[in-house]
């Protein structure tokens, strides 16, 4: 069982994959979170019971296998079947019976499973011709959506610690090390900083006990790329940081998971246990005589504790705070002594970089970002979920070529990255290539990775207040400029919100956002108002129309907009009237419907229906002068 | 330490000269109950002076949580820092002597720091029942007081 | 030791010093709100914020950090009031100042900064405490910690243990003495001393009644310190005369 050498690994791995090869087919149903609360479970279930009571293993070669997020939330349950690589979206338990007949043993698709591109209306049956996957190169996410996660060695078959094998056998520490800073790699968490830099900080620091961490906390509102590693590819992390502590020369490692990941925590505590039955972990890895192993720490539920110096107190059992940033934690980090603190993602990469060289990695991305980075593509965009590009893909490629463009074709407003802490980039930005540097003059910054799409139903005043909103609940409270000044700016959102906007809030707002960029002690309340800055640097129009005229342009804020039916368009189709929370429509079918104005609370939820977009907003000021019904 | 404060009791005609000195010397309002010298007066025209010691082993500055007590290397007086003092009285209560006062005025902690190395006590004794001397000579006993020789109404 | 430049001074100060400590040494003023010689700095009130630039960065590139906890570095140059600076130091106030509007201390400070009232919506529950954790710091650095900070973000506050009777607090009322606004309230006699609603009992001289130190207290630092428990028990002035009768034991006789 234990691997007591490389021979051994290499044998374990070409056995591993040799088995597989000898499965004719198989089934990947999607397990990831996403697909889970859409009913996968119950679908991977009908899969095994299905092909096991008619002995379909046996006699067709088949496999069934639980996997990973493959990335295409939205068109969950997803199904793959190898090696066709046919893609079934919104699988049904019902349609299982179907699946196995028409298609693994049949040899034809269902093309009602299929995915059909948004943009021309065509189904496409090979999931690598689909444009979300076809342009996605996954490095960090290879695996994930290939094996099972809960299985080492379906992770080994497909190249799981062939890095680390490299590592150990061929190269020194300085040599990893070497083979890192090649690569370029810059951390994938948010603030970017380069991999091997960092490595080479820890190591350089004197004694004799070091750490590696790995920070799974993945607070921003949005964000799963980490969550769909940790899930679906734990084996990744744990090479990565098997690595990593090779390079610096520590014994201990800790993964810091956030309290709401559940399964993750559960595949990865599967696959630390697996890894230390096969001696990947523990005492003498792999016959190599180094020793290095991983415990598992849970967050308490706090965005701040993705802060390296926060999580840190918050793993020694402390109260997450974070604590004065010259105190460099390469140097004095965990117990104050020299840790290693990267991101999931970073640690995901370190594998692969490894195993197939730095040079490699470096080759793709631009001067200044290397590789490939994962992110979330959410909002309001048609294809949403979870991809894997080389840096330098401009926004256009990713919202268009890959998400499919703007959701209901409505209007592109800006692209929100970086979580709280990033900006809105608006349109005449959009071929932007994405690197760290690049949306860092645009007023954004990379962060890590998340993309919020907005349409012209957006406002922006309200965006930079929701993120307002979430940063003062989160915010620690040590320092003065974060723990008051997220409150007084939230104040003052409200206002601008609620119609009671005044002269010189907007040089207000500016004034109280330099003194938090400048006054701070942690990046929570220094990058807090990146936001505000971004809408304000690309939608001044947006606050000015606030504060002079009361009026919100995108008609959402609610205390400002009104809703009123265009007699002109209304065809009587009565869906407004079955819409509506509060029942201020009046109208009979087929005839002109009415808002009454002094019912509606402005949700909108009859403009998202109505099929002739015979409803339009108005400011609320304009309404009190015209007449009310 | 090259300079001993040395007391010499049998000296001592008690007239308080050292506390009024102290107390103006420490703060304009000269409020003679919280003067760090402390005559003990058991007859007329005898008293016994009860100062600190700046102890070798001080009890004061075992106790203190902050450090605020710490030893002057030049003067060889127990310092207080009043700028680390947190108010807990724990050195009040701890000198074995008393020599540690609670000023319930303004809240603070009062102790004989020696001046900084130039005692103000010591110029205004009449008798040198407190001197500042160096330290080879504070071995020497003091001389006997010739009381008779005082004059009343009159002073040094 | 380093040396280094505070507003283009030259000054010279221990390698272990902080900024603060530079600044001081130059006779420069620097406000502090959160920062007490005898405990760690802390770094949390932002308030002693000043412009540095280290030895080998560009003539203009300044970074703005805590001159409390700052470490000095040889060549380092310290701005204390740029223009930056000083913005900064007064949205610190501005804000501590809408926070606790009837705060004398905070309204002393914003004043030198020019400020009379808050541009920010004021609090409406005023209260005396700026956060500045010296409470939870002594009582740290004491080593009994009874009270602590509570809460994330604005609900922060500091409480005992759920909000009741600190059980681990031996009334020393270091936390009420070093709140720089007042805003811990005790009652201290020599019978009983209350702090955080807790009633302690005092230590009595047992002739004179007077005490200044709780029962508590007397444990804990007796056991901590290995000063005899005995010293505590009786008061200064006992002790003084203790001492003179002692001494008048002692006098050379003739």
């Amino acid at each position: 069982m234990r691997i007591e050498s490389r021979d051994q690994f290499t044998a374990l791995h070409e056995a591993a994959r040799k088995a597989r090869a000898e499965h004719r087919q198989q089934i990947l149903v999607c397990c990831g979170t996403g697909c889970l609360a859409s009913g996968a479970k119950e679908v991977a279930e009908a899969f095994a019971e299905q092909v096991a009571d008619r002995g379909l293993d046996a006699e067709v070669g088949l496999f069934v296998k639980s996997t990973g997020c493959h990335g295409f939330c939205e068109r969950g349950p997803l199904v793959v079947i190898q090696p066709s690589g046919v893609l079934y979206t919104r699988v049904k338990a019902k349609s299982v019976a179907e699946i196995i007949d028409t298609t693994v043993i049949g040899g034809e698709v269902i093309t009602r499973l299929l995915y059909k591109n948004p943009v021309d209306g065509e189904r496409i049956e090979d999931y690598s011709e689909i444009p979300f996957y076809k342009n996605q190169v996954r490095v960090a996410m290879r695996n994930i959506g290939r094996i099972d996660p809960t299985d080492i060695e379906d992770a080994i078959a497909e190249g799981a610690y062939s890095g680390l094998a490299r590592a150990l056998f061929e190269l020194t520490p300085d040599e990893v090390l070497e083979e890192v800073r090649v690569s370029g790699q810059r951390g994938r968490g948010g603030a970017g900083f380069n991999t091997a830099r960092k490595w080479a900080s820890c190591k350089a620091a004197p004694g004799d006990r070091r750490f590696v961490l790995c920070n799974g906390d993945e607070g921003d509102p949005g964000a799963f790329k980490d969550r769909s590693i940790m899930e679906g590819d734990p084996h990744s992390v744990l090479e990565g940081m098997i690595i990593g502590a090779y390079a610096v020369g520590a014994n201990e490692g800790y993964i810091y998971v956030r309290d709401e990941y559940p399964l993750a925590v559960v595949n990865l505590t599967i696959a630390i246990a697996e890894a230390r039955k096969r001696g990947l972990l523990g005492d003498d890895i792999m016959g190599s005589g180094f020793n290095f192993d991983i415990k598992i720490s849970r967050g308490g539920g706090a965005f701040i504790c993705g802060e390296s110096s926060a999580l840190m107190r918050s793993l020694e059992g402390k109260v997450g705070e974070p604590r004065a940033k010259y105190v460099h934690s390469t140097e004095k980090g965990l117990y104050d002594l020299p840790t290693v603190l990267n991101n999931v993602e970073t640690w995901a990469g370190i594998g692969a970089i490894i195993e197939r060289g730095g040079q490699w990695f470096a080759s793709m991305g631009t001067e200044k970002s290397k590789g490939t980075k994962a992110f979330s593509l959410v909002g309001k965009v048609k294809n949403t979920g979870l991809i894997e590009l080389p840096m330098g893909t401009t926004l256009r490629q990713i919202i268009y070529d890959i998400g499919g463009g703007v959701a209901n074709d409505r209007p592109f407003k800006a692209v929100q990255t970086g979580g709280p802490s990033g900006g809105c980039v608006p349109e005449e930005l959009l071929d932007l290539p994405v690197d760290y540097e690049k949306l860092t003059e645009a007023g954004s910054m990379m962060g890590s990775g998340g993309m919020i799409v907005m349409d012209d139903r957006t406002c922006m005043v309200d965006v930079a207040r929701y993120f307002l909103a979430f940063l003062t609940e989160e915010s620690c409270g040590k320092c003065t400029p974060c723990r008051e000044g997220l409150k007084q700016m939230l104040h003052i959102y409200d206002r601008l919100i609620g119609g009671d906007g005044r002269e010189g809030d907007i040089e207000a707002i500016e004034r109280l956002a330099r003194g938090m960029q400048l006054g701070s002690l942690c990046e929570l309340g220094k990058s807090a108002p990146n936001p505000v800055l971004s809408t304000l640097r690309y939608f001044r129009a947006e606050y000015e129309a606030h504060i002079h005229d009361r009026a919100c342009p995108a008609g959402i804020c609610r205390e400002l907009t009104a809703y009123e039916i265009i007699e002109e368009g209304c065809d009587g189709c009565h869906a407004c009237f079955k819409a509506c929370p509060v029942d201020a429509i009046e109208g009979v079918i087929k005839e002109l419907h009415v808002i009454h104005q002094d019912a509606c609370i402005s949700c909108g939820a009859c403009f998202d229906v109505c099929p002739t977009e015979a409803i339009r907003t108005l400011p609320k000021s304009r309404l009190e002068k015209a007449e009310v019904v | 330490m090259n300079m001993i404060y040395k007391v010499s009791v049998e000296r001592c005609i008690a007239c308080g000269k050292c506390e009024l000195a102290c107390a103006f010397a420490h703060g304009s309002e000269g409020r003679p109950s919280k003067t760090r010298i402390n005559i003990h007066r058991r007859g007329p025209e005898l008293g016994t002076p009860i100062v600190c010691f700046q102890c070798d082993d001080a009890a004061c500055v075992a106790v203190c949580p902050t450090e605020a007590l710490v030893r002057n290397a030049d003067t060889g007086a127990v310092d207080m820092a009043r700028s680390r003092c947190i108010s807990c009285r724990m050195c009040v209560a701890a000198c074995p002597f008393g020599n540690m006062l609670w000023d319930d005025t303004y809240d603070c902690v009062q102790k004989c720091d020696l001046c900084g190395g130039d005692p103000r006590c010591v110029p205004f004794c009449p008798t040198g029942a407190i001197a500042w001397v160096p330290a080879d000579l504070a071995a020497k006993p003091p001389e006997p007081l010739d009381r008779e020789a005082l004059e009343i109404g009159g002073g040094a | 030791m380093t040396t280094l430049t505070v507003n283009g001074r030259r000054v010279t100060v221990p390698d272990d010093a902080t900024i603060l400590d530079a600044t001081r040494a130059a006779g420069v003023d620097v406000p502090t709100l959160c920062h007490f010689d005898g405990l760690e700095p802390w770094g949390g009130c932002r308030l002693c914020v000043v412009d540095m630039s280290q030895e080998g960065w560009d003539e203009d590139w300044f970074k703005m950090v805590t001159a409390c906890n700052h470490p000095v570095a040889e060549g380092m140059r310290v701005v204390t009031h740029s223009e930056r600076v000083l913005a900064t130091r007064q949205v610190v106030i501005d804000l501590l100042l809408a926070r606790c509007p009837e705060t004398p201390l905070i309204q002393r400070i914003a004043a030198e900064h020019g400020i009379e009232k808050t541009s920010y919506e004021p609090n409406p529950e005023p209260t005396d405490c700026i956060l500045c954790g010296l409470c939870t710091r002594v009582c740290d650095h004491i080593g009994v910690s009874a009270i602590a900070s509570v809460n994330r973000g604005w609900g922060r506050e500091i409480a005992p243990p759920f909000h009741g009777e600190p059980p681990d607090c031996i009334g020393c009322l270091a936390c009420a003495e070093i709140c720089p606004t007042d805003y811990i309230e005790f009652t201290d006699g020599h019978v009983t001393r209350t702090i955080w609603n807790r009633e302690f009992e005092m230590l009595r001289d047992p002739v004179t009644g007077q005490a200044v130190i709780t029962t508590a207290q007397a444990e804990y630092f007796a056991e901590r310190s290995g000063v005899p428990k005995a010293y505590f028990e009786t008061s200064d002035s006992s002790k003084r005369l203790a001492m003179a009768k002692t001494f008048a034991a002692l006098a050379v006789k003739e």
